[in-house]
């Protein structure tokens, strides 16, 4: 018993650290500016003067109070991170699906999971500069579908693997037996197989939002102005205005936390499958 | 003679789910080699020349400054490069062991039980699952001279002593490792957790009556059956930890002077300050040739069939 109050009192302290980071950032953006450093005021965990004014900072442009007004709102990054974010996961699952279903009944491809799981390896940084001279020639530079293609291509390790693990589960007979009874072999897969896959191809889908949500390198080196993401867009509002607007970078960066939260508490229990790319269930 | 057709179909129907698999497999295969085989190409090709963006030409004519392995040449003379790379293999070999550590302790404690697991689990994994890049700015804030950190620190030192963070060479990089190691032991503890929840418990129950006390069951009869986890989670943290970009540009930029500069963010700098371009390639062709040779070391020498029938 005491052992158990040990233990517990350890892992609250554990949660203790993990959280407050978190929440100083997110007591951040409801300061005002006099609040943001000791250098003006005494700092308190939470607001003596909470304000949503860091919030209407970024979504309007002006505040009263606030030295610069911005040349752009966060509206547009958001929809951004949203529409670019989605797309990628949409071509990621797609293909990844397709082809984790082909390798895992027929085998066809050869390497392809290991060609795919390199990909994974390698830092982006030392394989970027053809990837950007072939964007720039394409003239998918700052585009939506150029920065979705990529979103796609990187996340593509994840879906394969996952999906490869959860067809490789499920017996061929429930497809043959479906081909007997009259239905074409892409019938078999398309509504037999996939139907009872549809959970893991949802939480896969998640997953992949996420990553692809988080994303910062990437949309940093293929985007300039027009389709930068929430990350890019909030580590750019220091230079753009004057001074540091630790308010309103909190505000956003509360703003880019909240959604891979919800998320990946919603998909707690497919985190360890999915990091491990399906290696590990728990 | 009714059955004889009946081959025939079965080899009609083979056939059919081979030509749909060839199907289904040939967007990720299009896909593949659009990122892989052309990049690949090109990348050998440039970084066999001198070209720049600044030179006005297009990339295909970067022939006309050919000077065959003088970027590879150069790869060896540059004490830039290579302070990176010791940096960033200094920052993984603190801090993946510190993460490794805790994740374990972690798990174990989880395992043994706590109270209120549910809640405890969701809160500890909460770090990994913020933005790697809003993480940084997390820790931009807490490290700032005026910020929390330091009036903690002047509640229990009494007075207005104020660290240095960010701004000191030494302190600097603690900062970054202490942030790594905040957003990344909950993935250790993630799958360590995942892993120890998959030793049968009879066999723990069966040494708890034999008379073992958790310390032998945790070391004797838990760890080594986990060891393929274990390799995975290492691995992969080893695999991240070493492409660290996101977090760190945003936090310190590198800085101050190259304290926290880890080779991709050193790449960065060359890719977009510098613009030597090929010399970049040149740079990036030498990292995957190494790292696949680590990986295929590491691979060769793993991959016995007990460690993959342990994992899934």
């Amino acid at each position: 018993m005491t052992g158990l109050i040990l233990r517990t009192v350890v892992v609250a302290l554990f949660a203790a650290i993990a959280l407050l980071p978190i929440s100083w950032m997110a007591t951040m953006a409801f300061k005002p500016p006099a609040e943001w450093t000791s250098a003006t005021a005494e700092l308190t965990f939470l607001p003596k003067d909470p304000t949503w004014s860091n919030f209407v900072y970024v979504f309007t442009g002006e505040v009263e109070g606030q030295i610069v007004s911005l040349d752009r709102t966060v509206w547009w990054p958001l929809f951004a991170s949203l529409l670019t974010s989605v797309i990628g996961t949409l071509i990621a699952v797609v293909a990844g699906t397709a082809a984790a279903y082909a390798v895992s009944r027929e085998k066809v491809g050869g390497s392809i999971g290991l060609s795919l799981l390199q990909l994974r390896i390698f830092p982006p940084l030392a394989v970027m500069i053809p990837v950007m001279i072939m964007w720039a020639f394409l003239g998918m530079i700052d585009t939506w579908w150029g920065l979705s293609l990529i979103y796609g291509i990187v996340t593509l390790p994840f879906s394969f693997w996952l999906m490869k693990s959860y067809f490789d589960e499920l017996p061929r007979e429930i497809e043959e037996a479906a081909i007997v009874e009259g239905c074409t072999a892409f019938e078999a897969f398309y509504q037999i197989t996939l139907p009872i896959v549809v959970s893991a191809v949802a939480s896969t889908a998640l997953f992949i939002f996420i990553l692809n949500w988080s994303d910062y390198l990437i949309a940093l080196l293929l985007t300039r102005k027009e389709w930068t993401t929430i990350p890019v867009y909030m580590n750019a509002l220091a230079t753009a205005a004057s001074g540091q607007l630790y308010g309103a970078k909190a505000a956003l960066g509360l703003i880019a936390a909240i959604p891979p939260i919800i998320l990946g508490i919603s998909i707690q229990r497919f985190l360890v499958q999915g990091l491990t790319f399906g290696a590990l269930k728990q | 003679m009714s059955y004889t057709p009946h081959t025939g179909t079965a080899d009609a129907l083979a056939a059919q789910r081979r030509t749909l698999a060839r199907r289904l497999i040939l967007p990720t295969q299009i896909l593949l080699v659009f990122i892989v085989a052309f990049p690949l190409l090109m990348q050998v090709y440039i970084s066999l020349t001198w070209w720049t963006p600044l030179d006005g030409t297009l990339w295909y004519s970067a022939y006309e400054s050919w000077n065959w392995f003088d970027n590879f040449a150069e790869i060896f003379r540059d004490p830039g490069l290579h302070g990176a790379v010791w940096r960033t293999i200094l920052f993984v070999s603190i801090a993946v062991p510190i993460e490794f550590g805790l994740g374990l302790l972690l798990a174990a404690l989880f395992y043994e039980g706590v109270l209120a697991r549910p809640v405890f689990y969701s809160l500890i994994l909460m770090p990994m699952m913020i933005v790697p890049a809003v993480a940084g700015y997390i820790f931009f804030l807490i490290f700032q001279q005026t910020g929390p950190l330091n009036a903690l620190v002047g509640i229990v030192w009494d007075g207005a002593y104020q660290i240095n963070w960010l701004n000191d060479v030494n302190r600097a990089f603690i900062a970054v490792i202490v942030a790594d190691v905040w957003q990344w032991t909950p993935l250790m503890f993630l799958i360590l957790f995942a892993g120890l929840m998959s030793v049968p418990h009879d066999q723990m129950r069966a040494a708890t009556i034999l008379g073992a006390n958790w310390r032998q069951r945790f070391f004797r009869i838990a760890l080594p059956r986990i060891k393929a986890v274990i390799f995975i989670a290492i691995g992969l943290r080893v695999i991240e930890c070493f492409k660290i970009f996101d977090m760190l540009f945003v936090m310190t930029s590198g800085g101050p002077g190259v304290a926290t500069e880890s080779l991709s963010l050193y790449l960065y700098k060359q890719t977009f300050q510098s613009l030597e371009w090929s010399y970049v390639a040149a740079i990036g062709i030498t990292v995957l040739v190494v790292l696949s040779v680590i990986a295929a070391i590491i691979l060769t020498r793993t991959s016995r069939p007990s460690n993959t029938s342990e994992a899934s």
